[in-house]
This record gives structure tokens, sequence and C-alpha cells, in this order.
């Protein structure tokens, strides 16, 4: 397993009135054997950074590298292999789920071989290898998920990209799917880039979770570091946003705050100065002093930062009360 | 974690240019663009036309008799014995001045031809599409409210049967039995030529029964698509007497394919007045591009083709023009 | 396709029919030629231009030829021909649509734009074009014919292979590194089979027509061959005379043209299997219990609600299976439930929203104080007015997108309070300002798309708002919404409950978000209510799927060292379900109690729970690591 990184990867869709700068000169790392949480709401550009890893969108700059070696071919980038997030829509119906997996196993090996290794990996996702030879559509959700992580890993990835395959699935189900692929990562040391808009979810999986706002990334650190003690206003409003029980929907904000009823801003018109700054709690919204975030972009000196926090005002720690 | 890069965010803004500020302008201008290349591609297939033909056209139209000399002098004088650039060139210039050629067989202008023939055909098209329209889309409407949710299996049944079956029935057979029902066995209306607003019928009927009944199925399906979206749920949660549901919230909104499948039966319809003519003896441009295509006229198939092709193309403009202004977020999503 | 889609098309009965013609055509092909091809050709000038004889059933020609021996012996042309040249369309339409995939991204969208202009000119223009070039003749009409569907077969191919092109298992097999080619081969021409094959069998009719067409006007077959064309065009010259002539090769040819068209379609009808739906009415499901008090203050009662859809084998399927709900005035409850428990069409069948092809049926059904089962749609309308307001999932599709969204809400009060237009307009302007939509003056102009989701999610209460609800029902109101944007809409559903006092129930697969939100939750399994708990009794959930749903779903304080809680299995269909308690196969606490439906019974004080064994343990939700409730 190597490292995986992202270097001002910058992707671009459309050209004129309609262009959309998807992701925004992203810098981050998977390091080997770990897994990063991604996490972000829809729009933000977290699918889009996997497609681009994988090749299936052309990144317009930036460098994805695989330990220090930048991946430019086809060869390349099979190291890297994408698990979707509708498992009804990621298996051709008309091939068994054998087939679906034997095709992704690296064409040296020879006929039988692949079938013995199309076996192990159905067993290693919990499938009963007889059933090599059933159609996706004689699995529910959950078991087709399984068979889209064995074929990922049948291309002997370096890195596996997870883009919100659990999202898809139904309540009940959605657990046995975590469970496996922290048993998976643990027991083959897997890299993993882990992609949800449910916080929760990446919290489970996660060594390190980075949050994406608006094609950048805006906060990244070590699970725990970011859940408690978050150093980007945004982190902290998905932290508030997370339902869960016990906590009151009435948080001490009152009723008639703007930045309660902000619209998240279009990706096609980012605003100027820090992207955020229309919603943020800490923001000129609430402190008319701080014209710094409607002015200044935070990104440049993100780096130097707690947690490559894209906030001026990252230093001041935000408590998570009650966490 | 990386290292921090020192290059700047890209811009995420490019520059766009100043007209792009009017989506309608915007619109407008790539619309016409799009119909200029068209008609740029038309015009030169139109002059390939007569460059295609394997052997000497002119030889072929004046036939195997006609001494070489006279062959000769036409080629001359249709300048086939210039370089093909400045044939193109001479071709697209006489265009501009409205000058078609001269038929090989006639001499007189094809210009002239299409002058006379050209309201004949265009009255039956927009007869006939008018007639469509006005049956179509009340029948299409009505047949969706009644077979709605799968109800009046055995209508839905008739309708969708009948329709297949008229459909499919290519209109110069239709005319041919309208003429034979109507015409030579009832005697009611004349099976040949353009006088009175009589000898309209049948070729009208002919034309637009089929555009009419695939129309109204296309409208039915459309309006049960729609009748399944949310927002037509929405208009029920509010409890809305059901004919301003169908009127307000699922007719506008089956409108958009309606019409688009209407400019493509209208340019069906425009053509599909070639076979028809040749059933009523019309004297259209029908009549006169197969007898020109039997008598190897060249020039006067050339104009035609032209003409046909033309009218398509501004259809289709017309058409998308409507597309833009009945749904309002058509102007956003082009581009 | 599969062969028993294939027998499926002959089955049906215009199917059946069409193969049958195709079958006597192509006997006929084969053998009319060589029985009567001499006997068409024989001229006799005794009976030249004849109507109707002994001898000559269909009449005669000019020369005295037999008119229904030609028409038999021209079969075999005809539709050679015609096959012909929808193979040369087949052809050339495949290579031009599926090239755009082959090549480059440039040269791909010349090919698309070429045969998007193409395509915008009719057939027949393209057919009169091609038969310029070729020559007049049946070499040179097959050619144009079959060049000129070209281009609409592309268009189709195209179509198609961009559908296909844009799933994920064509996304993910380039990701495991499959080349150009094989996937042409294996993912996208085989996903593109069946519409193919259906628009060839169409083109075929289409051909067949358009040829007949060609040699009608002289363009195509030469004499002396003939085909129906060629007759038809002969004989309409002389249908005074004889109208045989004309007829015969007239409907020769839309015999065989519906033949091809109509099994095409019926194919097509096959493939996108439709149910076939019957209005005939459930049988009565048997009375199960005493029907209940009702609560003097309820403004929803439901009792034995059930929602039963035709199934598509025959029967019926119940979605809805005995449903038991009571909602009072100005209470929140919470409806719990995964995809396919009946959550959302127990909510609609409450609202007289099913879907029509629906059969609603309940022991008692009361909403806001009206008994609408049984009743018309006109009364229901009258009656229930504007007592119930909807929220719907998804917002993008809930608002009509070709009209204003102030005139959306100003329709409500216009039809029911029968007020002008701008006193309307202006009521929707303050409510979308009640709902805290920025700018309402500006944004009731605007057309759905121009708003957000959250947005468009409060116009959708202030819809509701336009009059006083006695009954707020929100089905899965915050999933299609991010989380930021689900707790301002949350948190506006609690104030717009405060301010009207009108009761509101909350539809979500998510129990948090419900567990945030209301005072009682309602659980739903597999169409039945398998308990109900006040919120804050939720720690102390009796029914095991409820304390399985409550342990399976990682929060912020799930432990992260401990696998999720699983619970076995996945939720039955809602054809096939188990007899007893739907939850036992899943069940660790399952035994042969369970083989028989337990009803809902009260565990605690305002708690209830459908189940033999219930759990009285308290559950800890803050740790997670428990199998279905045992601790």
């Amino acid at each position: 397993m190597r490292e995986l990184s992202f270097e001002g990867t910058t992707v671009r869709f459309g050209t004129g009135r309609s262009a959309l700068t998807a992701v925004d000169g992203v810098d981050l790392t998977v390091p080997a054997g770990s897994v990063v949480g991604l996490v972000g709401e829809s729009g933000s550009g977290k699918s889009t950074l996997a497609k681009a890893a994988v090749g299936l969108v052309p990144t317009a700059g930036g460098e994805i590298r695989l330990d220090c070696a930048p991946l430019r071919t086809r060869r390349d980038r099979r190291k890297l292999q994408l698990v979707f997030q509708d498992p009804h829509a990621s298996l051709d119906p008309r091939m068994t789920i054998g087939e679906s997996i034997a095709e992704a196993v690296p064409v040296r090996r020879r006929r039988a071989a692949r079938t013995a290794e199309v076996a192990r990996l159905l067993e290693l996702v919990g499938l009963n290898p007889a059933r090599a030879r059933s159609l996706p559509s004689g699995l529910s959700g959950g078991q087709r998920q399984r068979v889209a992580l064995a074929r990922a890993l049948a291309a002997e990835p370096e890195v596996v990209l997870a883009d919100e395959i659990t999202s898809a699935l139904d309540v009940s189900v959605q657990g046995s799917v975590l469970n496996l692929v922290r048993d998976l990562q643990r027991r083959l040391g897997l890299t993993m880039l882990f992609i949800s808009h449910d916080l929760s979810v990446v919290r489970y999986v996660s060594d390190v979770i980075a949050v994406m706002y608006l094609g950048r990334i805006v906060e990244a650190g070590p699970a725990d570091a970011v859940l408690s003690a978050p150093r980007h206003p945004y982190t902290r409003t998905l932290l508030d946003a997370a339902p869960a029980f016990g906590v009151a929907l009435d948080d001490p904000v009152p009723a008639d705050d703007p930045r309660l009823d902000a619209e998240a801003p279009s990706p096609h018109d980012p605003p100027l100065g820090c992207r955020f700054h229309r919603r943020c709690p800490i923001g000129p919204l609430t402190r008319p002093e701080r014209t710094i975030c409607a002015e200044t972009d935070p990104q440049p000196g993100a780096a130097d930062r707690p947690h490559r926090a894209a906030c001026h005002f990252a230093a001041e720690i935000l408590e998570v009360p009650g966490r | 974690m990386t290292a921090p890069v020192a290059a700047p965010p890209a811009p995420t803004r490019t520059r766009v240019p100043a007209w792009a500020g009017n989506p309608w302008a915007g619109f407008l201008l790539r619309r016409l663009g799009r119909l200029l290349v068209s008609l740029a591609v038309l015009v030169t297939l139109a002059f390939g036309m007569i460059h295609l033909i394997p052997g000497d056209p002119v030889r072929a139209a004046l036939g195997v008799t006609a001494p070489p000399d006279l062959v000769d002098a036409r080629r001359e004088a249709l300048g086939l014995n210039d370089p093909l650039g400045v044939q193109f060139v001479d071709y697209v210039r006489s265009l501009f001045s409205g000058d078609l050629g001269v038929s090989m067989t006639s001499g007189v202008p094809v210009s002239e031809t299409i002058g006379q023939r050209l309201p004949a055909t265009a009255s039956l098209a927009v007869a006939a599409f008018v007639v469509v329209m006005l049956a179509a889309i009340p029948l299409g409407l009505a047949m969706a409210v009644l077979t709605r949710g799968g109800r009046r299996r055995s209508t839905e049944l008739g309708f969708t049967s009948t329709s297949a079956v008229v459909t499919a029935i290519p209109e110069f057979l239709l005319a041919v039995g309208l003429v034979f029902v109507f015409g030579v066995t009832l005697g009611w209306f004349p099976v040949a030529g353009r006088s009175d607003a009589a000898s309209y019928v049948l070729p009208v009927v002919a034309l637009a029964l089929g555009p009419a009944l695939l129309m109204a199925r296309i409208v039915r399906v459309e309006a049960l698509a729609v009748m399944d979206e949310d927002f037509v749920r929405t208009a029920r949660a509010k409890r809305l007497p059901p004919l301003r549901v169908y009127l307000r919230h699922v007719f506008p909104n089956a409108l958009t394919s309606t019409l688009t499948i209407g400019g493509l039966l209208l340019s069906g319809m425009i053509v599909g007045t070639v076979l028809v003519e040749n059933v009523f003896a019309w004297p259209g441009m029908g009549m006169t591009i197969v007898s020109s295509i039997l008598a190897k006229d060249y020039p006067v198939v050339q104009g035609i083709v032209l003409v046909y092709g033309a009218a398509v193309l501004l259809m289709n403009l017309v058409v998308d023009v409507l597309l833009a202004v009945a749904d309002p977020r058509s102007t956003i999503r082009e581009g | 396709m599969g062969r028993e889609q294939w027998q499926a098309a002959l089955r049906n009965p215009v199917g059946a029919v069409a193969a049958g013609l195709l079958v006597v055509l192509a006997i006929l092909a084969v053998v009319a030629p060589i029985v009567w091809g001499d006997a068409a050709e024989e001229t006799d000038p005794a009976a030249l231009s004849q109507g109707s004889t002994s001898e000559h059933v269909l009449g005669t020609d000019t020369l005295g030829r037999d008119i229904l021996l030609r028409v038999l012996v021209a079969t075999r042309y005809s539709l050679g021909l015609a096959l012909l040249a929808t193979a040369i369309c087949v052809v050339a339409g495949v290579i031009l649509g599926v090239l755009p995939a082959v090549l480059g991204r440039r040269a791909g969208r010349l090919v698309t734009a070429a045969v998007n202009l193409a395509v915008a000119f009719p057939g027949l223009l393209l057919a009169l074009f091609f038969a310029v070039i070729f020559g007049v003749g049946a070499r040179g009409a097959v050619l144009a014919i079959g060049l000129a569907g070209a281009p609409s077969f592309a268009r189709l191919v195209q179509t198609n292979v961009a559908a296909v092109a844009g799933r994920d298992y064509v996304a993910a097999a380039r990701v495991a590194g499959v080349g150009r080619f094989r996937l042409i081969a294996r993912h996208l021409l085989p996903n593109i089979g069946e519409p193919l094959v259906v628009n060839a069998t169409v083109m075929a009719g289409t051909a067949l027509l358009s040829f007949a067409g060609l040699s009608f006007l002289g363009l195509g077959v030469q004499p002396p061959a003939y085909d129906w064309g060629r007759l038809l065009g002969e004989g309409l010259d002389r249908i005074y005379i004889n109208p045989a002539a004309a007829l015969a090769p007239g409907v020769a040819v839309i015999v065989a043209g519906l033949a091809f068209t109509l099994l095409g379609e019926s194919i097509a009808q096959v493939v996108g299997v439709r149910a076939v739906r019957r209005r005939t009415v459930p049988e009565p499901a048997p009375q199960e219990a005493a029907v209940a008090e009702a609560e003097p203050d309820a403004v929803l009662a439901a009792d034995d609600l059930r929602v039963a859809f035709p199934a598509p084998g025959g029967g019926w399927t119940h979605p809805v299976d005995g449903v038991r709900l009571t909602v009072r005035r100005g209470e929140t409850v919470g409806i719990v439930g995964e995809s396919g428990s009946g959550k959302s069409l127990t909510a609609l069948a409450v609202a007289q929203l099913a879907p029509d092809a629906a059969h609603v049926t309940a022991q008692r059904l009361e909403v806001a104080g009206v008994a609408p089962l049984g009743r018309t749609g006109a009364e229901v309308r009258e009656l229930l007015g504007t007592k119930v307001a909807m929220v719907f999932q998804d917002p993008m599709t809930s608002f009509n997108p070709s009209m204003r969204v102030g005139r959306q809400l100003a329709e409500v009060t216009r039809v029911h309070e029968r007020q002008g237009r701008r006193a309307a307009l202006a009521r929707a302007v303050d409510r979308l300002r009640t709902v805290r939509v920025p700018a309402p003056e500006r944004r009731a102009h605007q057309y759905p798309h121009e708003f957000s989701g959250g947005m468009r999610q409060r116009a959708m209460i202030a819809m509701g708002l336009m009059s006083t609800p006695e009954l707020i029902i929100a089905d899965e109101p915050t999933t299609a919404l991010d989380v930021t944007v689900q707790r301002q809409v949350l948190r506006l559903l609690k104030d717009v409950q405060a301010d009207t006092g009108a009761a509101v129930v909350l539809i979500s697969h998510d129990i948090a978000v419900v567990a945030q939100l209301c005072e009682r939750v309602v659980v739903m399994y597999a169409g039945r209510v398998v308990e109900e708990v006040p919120v804050e009794r939720l720690g102390q959930a009796a029914h095991p799927y409820t304390r399985a749903l409550l342990a399976s779903v990682p929060d912020l304080a799930t432990d992260r060292d401990r696998p999720l809680a699983t619970i076995a299995g996945r939720p039955p269909d809602p054809a096939d379900r188990p007899e007893g308690c739907a939850f036992a196969p899943r069940c660790e606490f399952a035994d042969d109690a369970c083989r028989v439906r337990p009803g809902l019974a009260a565990v605690a004080p305002d708690q209830r729970a459908a189940c033999w064994h219930p759990r009285s343990q308290p559950l800890n939700l803050a740790l997670d690591a428990v199998t279905g409730g045992q601790a």
C-alpha cells in the first residue's frame, strides 16, 4: 500500500456562463495504510475529486501522485480503485458477478487462477463463492455493494476510494457494510479515501478527517482532533447539524438570526474572500468588524494554521459543547 | 499532509463576452450560427449533388443520341467546364442574387418554376399542419385523462391500436384509399388537381391523418408521464379542481415534447407532400421534383432540394425558439 | 433479449398476428415466384385492362397480365429490397453511432454534429437526394433508402450508447482497466441490443413503405421488373376502371409494413413490461380487533388502514397492511421505517393522495373531522380543502417547473377562498416571509429552478400555510437536503407548529431526525406499525426491530472500536411477506409464537409494541455495540 496525494488538484466543468470549478486547488494526502474520511455537502466536489483521481474526469491543474510518482497513464490509475455510490447502477446487469469481478483481475493471471481469485474475493467480502454465477438482479443492495468492493479489490489496488458507498443502502444494511469496510481495512491494511456526506459515518471509519466546502478542503486533521476541537466554523456547523439523540433542535442561536437561513452559495459563483463568510457564525454576519473574511481568501496561509484550516480565525478553538 | 503550495488558487471565473449577459441574445446568436452552418452544408450538398452523379450529367440528361457539340455547349453554358472551385463560387454568388439556374429541358429559370409551384405546396402543408394541431392536442389530452392510472383499459387499447395501425400506413397509400372511397365510389370530392376548397379535403386528410394520430399518441404519453410527476401530486394536495390541474399543471409541462414532435412532424409533412401531390396531381413542387428527377433536369432538382431543405431548417429554428419561450429553464440550460 | 421475452412478445395477440403474417409473407416470397412467376408474365391480349372476372379475380393490367398473380409474385422483390435497404441502414447507423465512443473526443463530436445535422432533414428528402446521385432504379433506391435511414438510426444508437456509457458500471469497468473496444463489446453493445432489435424491426417496415413510395413515384424499380410500389403506381392511373389494380398492391404494402411495425412495437412493449392492472376490488381483510374508541381530540384517526395494489402476476399486494395511527390535535408524531415499510404510502393514503391504481380501505379513517373514504373526489376536495398541508420529499420535483412560485402559492387561496389575483399574491409573499425566505417579493416572481433546495422546501411549507392547516404531513422533507439545510427546515417546521398549533406528522427513515422534532415515534416495518413510543422512552424501546434500528446507525457518539450492530437479512418484499410477524426471520428472539401475527399491545404507559417477546431492558444509546437489544 502506498500513499496517495493530491497537489493543487483542480477540476473544471463547462465553459462560459455555465463554467464551474468543482474542485479548486485541493491538497490532500492519504497516508499509506490509513483511512482518510472526506466529508462535505452535495456540490462540494468530494465525488469529483475521487473521479479525477481514477481518471473519470480530466483535471485542469495540479497533480495526483502515488508515493511521489505522478499518475499519468491508464495503467498508473489502475492502482486506484473506486467503489461507487449506487450498487444497483455500478454492476453490469448482463454479467454475472463472477464475470464482473474477474474483469478487474489483472490479465496476466491464467483462467483457473482468475476463477480461484474470484472465489477468494467473494469469501473475503462475506459472500458465498457459489454466488459467482448469479446476476446482480438476484442480489440485495448490501450484497451488491459487497460485490463492488470485491471488484475494486480484484484489481490489486494501492488505494481504494469509496464514494458514498452506504448512502444508497437501507438503514438496516448500512451497518454491516461499514463493519466490512473497517474489517477489510484492518485485515489488509488498505489505504483508503472514504467519502460521505454523513459525518457520523465518516467518523466511524476514518483516522483522518478532511472537510470540503465549495471545491476546497477547509479543514483536515486527525479524526478525534477535528471532531472535538474543530478549527473551521463550517466543521462546527456540520457537527451541530448532525442529528443525534438527546440533542435538542433548539440551540442557543436566536430564531431570527440571519445565518440560520443563509442559503449555500452557488458553486458557479463562489463568494470572494472566504467562501463560507456569508453563512459563518463567527464571521462578518455576527461580527461586522471582521471585514477580512469578505475580502481576503483564507486559503493561502492554511498550511500554517492548526488543522490546515482555511479560516482567518482558526486559532480560536470552537468548543463543541457536550461532546 | 502535503507541503503548502505556492501557486495561488486558480481564477474560478472566466471572462465571457458582453452579449452573454443577456441569455436571449446569446441563445439567438448561437442558434442563428447553427442555422447558417446548416444552410452552408445544405448549399454545398446541393451543389455537390450534380458532381457526385457518376458519368456526365449533361450527357445523361440529353441522352446518348445527342450530338457531342450540343453536349459540350450545354456543359459550357452550365459552367461545368470550369474548375470546381470557380463553379462553387459562381453557384453561391448566383444563389445570393436569387438565380437558381435554368432548366435543362425547358429553358425556364428554376426560380420562376419554384415561384409558381411553391404556393400550392405551402398551402397544402400549412393546412395539414393546422388540422394536425387542432385535432391531436385535444384528442391526446382527453385520452390521457380518460385512461390515467390504468382506467378504461378497452378505450386505451382501442385508441393505441387504432392509432398504431393508421400511423403505420404511409400517406400515399392513405391517399389512394381516400381517392377510392370518397372520389371514385362516393364521388364527394375531386380526386385530382387544385381548385376550390373541396379539392383540398382529400390531400389534407391524407397528409394529416397519420401525423395527427401519432401526435395524439405522443401528447397522451407525455401527459400521462407528467401526471405521475411529483408536482401534480402537489397540485392534488392543494385540492385543486381536476380541470385546473390538467390545464395549468399538466398541459404546459407536456408542451415541450409536443412542440419538439410537432416540429419534426411538420418537416416530415413538408416533404410528405411530394407523394401526396403525385397521387392527387397537385401542381406543387413535389410533382415538379419527381418529373425533373426522371427527366434528369438537374438544375430544377437542385433548386427544389434547396427550397425543401431550407424550409425544414427554418422550421427547426422556429421550434427551437418556441421551446425556449415555453420552457423557462431552457435558455439557462442551453450552452 | 431473453427467450422468455420473445415468447412473451408472441403471446401478445398483436405480436402473434404480426409474427404470423411475417411467416406467411416469407413463405410467399420463396414460393410465389417459383409457382406463379411465369404465369404473372403471361400477357393476355384478349383481356386487356379488365376488371374482376372469374378468370382474373383482381382483373388485368394494360397488357392483360393477372393482377393477383403479379401482386403475389412481387412479394419476393418487395421484401428483399426492403430488407437489403434495412441492412444498409442498420450497418451504417451502428457504425456512425458507435464511432463517437471509439474516436477521440473531438472527432467524436464531429461525427455527432454531422449526424444531428442529417437527422434534421426528413428521410424522404434524403432519399430523393441520394436517388438523384445513385440514379433511378432498384439499386439506386436501395442505397438511397438505406443511407437516408442511417442518420436517424445512428442517432438512436448514439443516444442509447450515451445513456449506457453514463452508467456507473461502465465507469467502474473503465476504472478497472477495461480497454475501449472490450468496453464496447462487453458493456455497451449488449446493453443497447434490445432497443436496436426493436428499431431495426420497425425500420424494416419503414423501408418497405419508403420503397413502395419511391417505386410508386417511378424512381424505384424499373420495368420490366415490378414490386408492389410499381404495381400501385400503374394501377392508380386506372382506378376508375379497375380499383383492385391499385388497391391490391396497396393492401399488400400496408399488411407487410404493419407486420414489421407491430411486431417491433409489441417486442418493445414486452421489453418495457407494464403491469396489467385490473380494476377489481381486493377481498376485504379479516377484521382483526374491535375498532378502538376514537380519541375525542384526534386530528387523524386511522384504524386497520390498508393500501392494495394489483400485483403483476394477478392478485393484490398490500404495501400498507393494517396500520393503526392516531394523531392528536397539535401533536408532533414521527413515522420511521426503511424504504418499503409503507410509511410514505400511509401518509398519502391518509391525505387521499394515493396513486390511482391503489385501493385504500380502513375500518375507520378520519382526517380533520372528515371521513373521506367512499366519497367522490369533488366531495373530498370540498371537505378537506386546505385542512391538510403536505410537504414532499423532493423539493426539486414537487413544484411545477413552468409556473412562478408566487402563483403556485396564490393558487391555493384563489381556488379555495375565491380571492383576487392581487390579494392572493400578497398573501403568498407574506407566507414566504413567514418561512423566512429572503426578499419574498422578488422570490415570488421567480421560477422554482431559481430556488435552492432548502428554499424550495421552505416555499413548500409556505404553500401549506396559505390557509390554516390542522395537519401538516411532511414526507421525508429533509432527505434530499444537506445536513445544515436539514436543520434549518426542521427548525422551521417546529416554529410553524408552535405558531399555528397544527399537528405535524414527520416521516423519515432516520430515527435520529424524528427524535429531534417529535413527541411520539411510530415505527413501521413491512407495512405495519411495530411500535409506538414516546420519544423520551426510545431508550426503553421494546420491539427488537426498533432496538436494532437504534443501534445499527452510527452517530457522533458511537464507539469506534466496536463493530456496529447489524440486522441480518433484508426487509421482505411486499408481495412475499412471511406469515405471522414479518420481522421474525431477521429476529434473534423469534420462536414458534411468532408464526402468529402479533397485534399492538401496551408494554408501558403510552408505549405499544407488536411483539410476542418485547424487551424491557433499557438500551444504552451511547453504547451501540449491542446486537439487537441484548444489553
